[in-house]
């Protein structure tokens, strides 16, 4: 192997590894999108998750019971959301605003008041790689795409089972018909109630798992503010990807290749002062939108709340 | 016609909010029989019926089915009990195809893949049975009215429903098609269905029906077969003594203008080859042109989804031209955006009252002023004058009998009826050379009706012309100067008053062209 | 959001939801703090009255009023027209930079100048801030709470490079610019303890707001476009420039809130000065419902708590975060009133 495609294959390698909070929290959105509700906690809950899914490894000293911790955290809010918005009809907007911020308030308070304040951070080992047999020794490939830690693996998957799920079972029809016109679901007997609610707490869960991949891959312990907006991004990636599973999956490889390559250009160091390398993902996210919102596929009945006895004029 | 009924609804109450929809309404269905339910709009003819079919909530009351009582919770238990409904806005899901629309929320044979063969082929089968004819692949979006309605006739018949309730089925159709309709629920009949049939039109009621109810303000009236009682005693029946039917419009006003309308020369509105295609490429509208006196009505004929607000929101600039011109007056509209289009004199009651005319979390207040919002005498120099505002909406709501607490109620607590009362009051509330009304009396009930009627012909004595857009015919007849038909776009032919006929118009209404 | 004319419901009848929200908060988070292990009496005297035990205290809450009301009216504007304006953090911190830019580049103009510039520059910078997700909305119908977010971290980025770039202060250890010229600080009303006359600026303001809303013709039709933009746009209101107006202004009044952090209070650009104003001024707007009138009011009360809390942290040990929940619980009580009254 020559030296130039080390740095390559690493840098391959990286965006698989970062692309993994981008799809399971599009991927989170897009299932509850699916049947009308519109979540935009994602920035409180990943980093309520975070937070408390590092606390749980932390004091169990089991990377399991962590991951298992944020998505009953995130399938928590997900039921919230269900409930202050398809039962209580509350605007979804507003409940996801609320939701951020008890999520963002939780996730510092909880830290500080179960470890406190300390010089040194206390730390969680990191999820390790879990090569494939056989097939993680394939020159170059190999290293990329099967040596990778368990949620990459786990997000590659879920892309595909939620892609069957939603086109290929009738399952899946009765949910989408659910997002699309809630009035004709419910005149065929479709329980539209039990859907938003399945849908928003599966969604939830898998933005909680999102949001502990950070402490458990990237930096091995909670920090303040540590999702930096990819709860945000993943909002845009869910309409970048047409709330299609497989388009979602394929996006996020778009989305964390941008994030990469602001870390990359800063290490050759270009002459550009490093804040506007970080910037980067921002103004590509806003500079793709462009595209994305001119006829976006978008479920009908997105945002808006059923009320069977509403009387239509 | 077997004796007992095979359903019966005793006693049905059910109160939405403020208002009582329902006050103890009773209703019964025989065997294989059309049973209409006749009343003008607010009757609770549709409440009654969504709560049969589950969509609505009882407060008191029984249903028994076969003798047996059941309860009705969901759609789900309807559909279990094999009653199925058609409602007057088709509940279909654009983004799939027919075959998906008909077995959706159905057992389907292959689960886990979606390979949905099997139910083509049973649908095919119940296609021919009851002499139906719709491509099962095609997008739902793609179809007309008219086989849109097949579709959900297929999505009942499809999960063997013994009763069938159709909601105002013809609202969207032809003559012709409203004749193709009635064949299709004779055969149904005759296959051991029973159906019941939701109108406001007595002569539908009549020509279809075995035996006829009619309701009024949530209350039974009277239930007779059909060759038992004449039109004279349905009407009374529907508007009991809240009109004068003898002076009123609807039922005078048919006789007495033939041919005695005179053309007043001056031309208020002028269209002229108007063309609108969107981005896409879609023609919707094409080579449009006529003219409308001073005091003249223009009824504007077509089946829904033919151009008709296209036309409508041309004229208003809501829409931009491809090509064409459109005069108010004798001047170019072109220049002018929508607020100047308003200013200038054009009143707009449009079709979607709610969405496109009506702000539900403002006050009733705030609702009657827009459009009007930066003229005298409601605005001046940026500021808007709320006394006045207040003072000349105390007065609309008394004039059109707007039922509200106030100008500062809050829009969203009117009923439907209501606020369709509000968007004509604002139509009426300033002087305009042109008024475009868009199914103006849509959900009214019929002493309403005929409030609007008066009104339009009030204005038209003063000099004002109205566009009259509707899909209702009689309507349409009944007001009319002049009858253009719209088909795709286009206007396929006019008509003078005096050779108004129905099943002509009905023809023109499915493309057939009239060379004038 | 608010039904506006004439006739105003009974103002105890529509306090009182609020007073329930907020004891109910105060009683869930006491509950909570009490099984912590603190003193939950202590705390609630601190959290509530620490703003008007001294001088000191209530200054530091006029103080902490002045942004908060201006970024509550930063989301509330557009709120009013139907679109949600999160970027009320950046809008401030590039008025903070445009204000700084004025002040450092202008440095030796004399105060009748150079404030009124200085004050010009950050409403200018942040109008376009707020223009900048305006424009993409009205050309390509991009998701305006999208955009505005994403401009927040455009901003902290920029921010930073300031802060440490040509302009910074390097005898201070956290990013810094050096400070602005003397004419570009706002004068003060009282010097000991320090309040600044932000104050009236802030008050002005909402006096302002509140007249657009009502009574002015260009504020019904932001209202009428909030309400159903479809019916709005057929009656002949541009509803497009509403969109744009509504996040200009806000904007511009979110500059404005940077722009008097340096000018009144740090009198130099600081990294992070934008503290939690966003968050809060969202919460603020949201309890307030809209309503430009409920607006200072409900600003000043979270003032109150905020200066509490810090007295809390200082005293008691208790996090801030606290605070933060109380604070979040009464917005979710305030709305669920809203419900309540529906049945």
């Amino acid at each position: 192997m020559t030296d130039v495609n080390i740095p390559l294959i690493l840098y391959l390698k990286l965006i698989l590894l970062t692309m993994v909070p981008f799809v399971l929290a599009g991927q989170g959105t897009m299932v509850g999108g699916r049947a009308g509700v519109f979540n935009v906690a994602q920035e409180g809950i990943m980093l309520c998750s975070a937070s408390i899914g590092f606390l749980a490894s932390y004091y169990t000293g089991n990377l399991g019971m962590g991951i298992l911790a944020a998505m009953v955290v995130g399938g928590i809010f997900g039921l919230a959301l269900a409930y202050f918005t398809t039962t209580l009809k509350m605007d979804q907007f507003v409940i996801g605003l609320a939701l951020f911020f008890v999520g963002l308030g939780l996730s510092t308070l909880l830290p500080k008041l179960l470890i406190g304040v300390t010089m040194t951070p206390p730390l969680i080992p990191t999820l390790n790689n879990i090569p494939i047999p056989l097939l993680s020794e394939i020159p170059y490939i190999g290293e990329v795409f099967f040596n990778q830690n368990i949620l990459v693996y786990v997000s590659v998957l879920l892309s595909i089972f939620l892609w069957w799920g939603l086109y290929k079972t009738s399952f899946g029809l009765s949910l989408r018909s659910t997002g699309e016109s809630p009035q004709a679901s419910d005149s065929l007997g479709i329980n539209v109630t039990f859907m938003r609610y399945l849908a928003s707490i599966v969604g939830g869960a898998l933005i909680g798992l999102a949001g502990v991949y950070l402490p458990m891959v990237y930096t091995g312990t909670f920090t303040e503010g540590m999702v930096k907006g990819r709860g945000w991004l993943a909002i845009a990636l869910t309409f970048f990807g047409g709330w299609k599973p497989l388009n979602i999956l394929i996006g996020a490889l778009f989305f964390s290749g941008v994030e990469i390559l602001a870390y990359k250009v800063q290490i050759t160091a270009l002459g550009i002062p490093y804040q506007f390398l970080l910037m980067l993902p921002y103004l590509a996210t806003i500079f793709v939108m462009i595209f994305t919102f001119r006829k976006p596929t978008v479920p009908q009945f997105l945002g808006q709340n059923y009320d069977r006895e509403k009387r239509s004029l | 016609m077997a004796e007992k009924p095979i359903l019966e609804m005793k006693d049905i109450h059910k109160t939405f909010d403020r208002s009582k929809a329902l006050d103890g309404v009773s209703f019964n269905l025989n065997a294989r029989e059309i049973h209409g339910l006749l009343g003008g709009n607010g009757a609770g003819k549709t409440t009654l019926m969504n709560t049969l079919f589950g969509l609505y909530k009882k407060d008191s009351g029984e249903i028994t089915l076969h003798g047996n009582p059941v309860q009705i919770s969901s759609p789900r238990d309807a559909l279990d009990l094999h009653i199925g409904m058609v409602h007057q806005h088709f509940l279909q899901i654009s983004a799939f195809n027919v075959l998906e629309n008909i077995v959706l929320g159905t057992e389907v044979e292959k689960k886990y893949s979606m390979d949905l063969s099997a139910e083509n082929t049973l649908i095919q089968a119940l296609q021919k049975r009851f002499n139906i004819d719709v491509d099962l692949n095609a997008m739902m979006d793609d179809l007309p009215m008219g086989s849109r309605q097949k579709v959900e006739i297929l999505k009942a018949l499809y999960r063997g429903v013994q009763i069938l309730i159709l909601d105002e089925p013809t609202t969207n159709l032809t003559p012709q098609e409203v004749d193709d309709l009635f064949h299709t629920l004779r055969v149904m009949v005759e296959e051991g269905l029973s159906i019941v049939f939701i109108t406001h039109k007595l002569r539908e009621v009549l020509s279809v029906c075995d035996r006829i109810s009619v309701l009024r303000n949530g209350r039974n009236v009277i239930t007779l077969n059909k060759n038992e009682a004449s039109e004279e005693m349905f009407v009374r029946g529907m508007v009991g003594d809240e009109m004068d039917i003898q002076n009123s419009v609807i039922f005078t006003h048919a006789k007495s203008q033939i041919g005695t309308t005179k053309i007043n020369p001056e031309i208020s509105l002028k269209v002229e080859n108007v063309g609108v295609t969107t981005k896409e490429g879609i023609q919707q509208l094409k080579e449009v042109s006529f003219e409308i006196h001073q005091g003249e009505i223009l009824g504007i004929a077509g089946v829904a989804g033919n151009g008709q607000r296209e036309l409508a929101e041309a004229i208003l600039g809501i829409i931009q031209l491809s090509s064409g011109k459109i005069l108010l007056e004798n001047e170019d509209l072109e220049s002018a955006e929508t607020d100047k289009r308003i200013q200038r004199g054009i009143a707009y009651i449009p079709e979607d009252r709610l969405h496109d005319g009506f702000l539900p979390k403002a006050s009733v207040a705030q609702n009657l002023i827009l459009g009007y919002h930066k003229n005298d005498p409601y605005s001046s120099r940026g500021f808007i004058n709320w006394k006045t505002v207040t003072q000349v909406s105390e007065k609309l709501i008394n004039t059109f009998n707007i039922k509200t607490s106030g100008p500062s109620d809050t829009g969203g607590n009117l009923s439907g009826g209501n606020i369709q009362r509000v968007l004509i009051a604002r139509a009426f509330s300033r002087p305009a050379i042109l008024l475009i009304a868009h199914n103006p009396t849509r959900g009214l009930d019929i002493p309403s009706m005929d409030f609007i009627y008066s009104k339009i012909l009030e204005e038209k004595n003063k000099g004002m012309a109205t566009l009259l857009i509707s899909e209702d015919l009689d309507e349409l007849l009944l007001l009319s100067d002049r009858i253009a038909v719209i088909y795709k776009g286009e206007l396929v032919g006019f008509l003078d008053r005096e050779k108004f006929e129905r099943y002509e118009i009905g023809r023109m209404m499915s493309g057939y062209r009239v060379e004038a | 959001m608010t039904t506006i004319t004439g006739s105003k419901p009974s103002i105890i009848k529509s306090f009182f939801p609020y007073l329930i929200a907020v004891l109910a908060s105060l009683v869930a988070v006491g509950l909570f703090i009490g099984l912590m292990g603190f003193d939950i009496l202590h705390a609630f005297q601190t959290i509530l009255f620490t703003s008007f035990k001294s001088p000191n205290g209530f200054t530091q809450t006029l103080l902490k009023f002045v942004p908060l009301v201006l970024q509550a009216y930063a989301f509330t504007i557009p709120l009013a027209a139907g679109k949600f304006n999160i970027g009320g953090e950046g809008q401030l911190i590039v008025g903070a930079i445009g204000a700084s830019a004025v002040g450092i580049i202008f440095f030796d103009l004399p105060m009748v100048l150079l404030l009124p510039l200085v004050l010009l520059g950050g409403i200018i910078a942040g109008a376009i801030w707020g223009l900048v997700p305006g424009w993409l909305l009205y050309k390509f119908n991009i998701n305006e709470i999208l955009t505005t977010v994403l401009l927040n971290f455009v901003a902290f980025a920029l921010i930073n490079y300031i802060a440490t770039g040509p302009w910074r202060d390097p005898t201070a250890g956290h990013p810094t610019t050096t400070p602005i010229g003397a004419g570009g600080f706002l004068p003060m009303i009282i010097i000991n303890p320090p309040l600044h006359t932000g104050l009236f600026i802030a008050l002005l303001v909402s006096v302002g707001v509140y007249l657009f809303t009502t009574r002015s013709t260009r504020g019904y039709e932001m209202v009428a476009t909030g309400a159903n933009p479809r019916a709005a746009g057929v009656f002949g209101i541009k509803v497009k420039n509403m969109f744009v107006m509504s996040l200009v202004i806000a904007g511009a009044i979110a500059g404005l809130s940077g722009a008097i952090e340096v000018a009144g209070v740090q009198h130099r650009l600081i990294e992070g000065l934008q503290s939690n104003f966003l968050i809060l001024g969202i919460i603020i707007g949201l309890i307030a419902r809209g309503n430009p009138l409920a607006v200072p009011f409900v600003a000043f009360f979270i003032a109150v708590l905020e200066v509490g809390a810090s007295a809390m942290q200082r005293t008691m040990k208790i996090p801030v975060e606290m605070v933060f929940i109380v604070e979040a619980l009464v917005l979710l009580f305030v709305l669920l009133s809203a419900v309540v009254r529906r049945k």
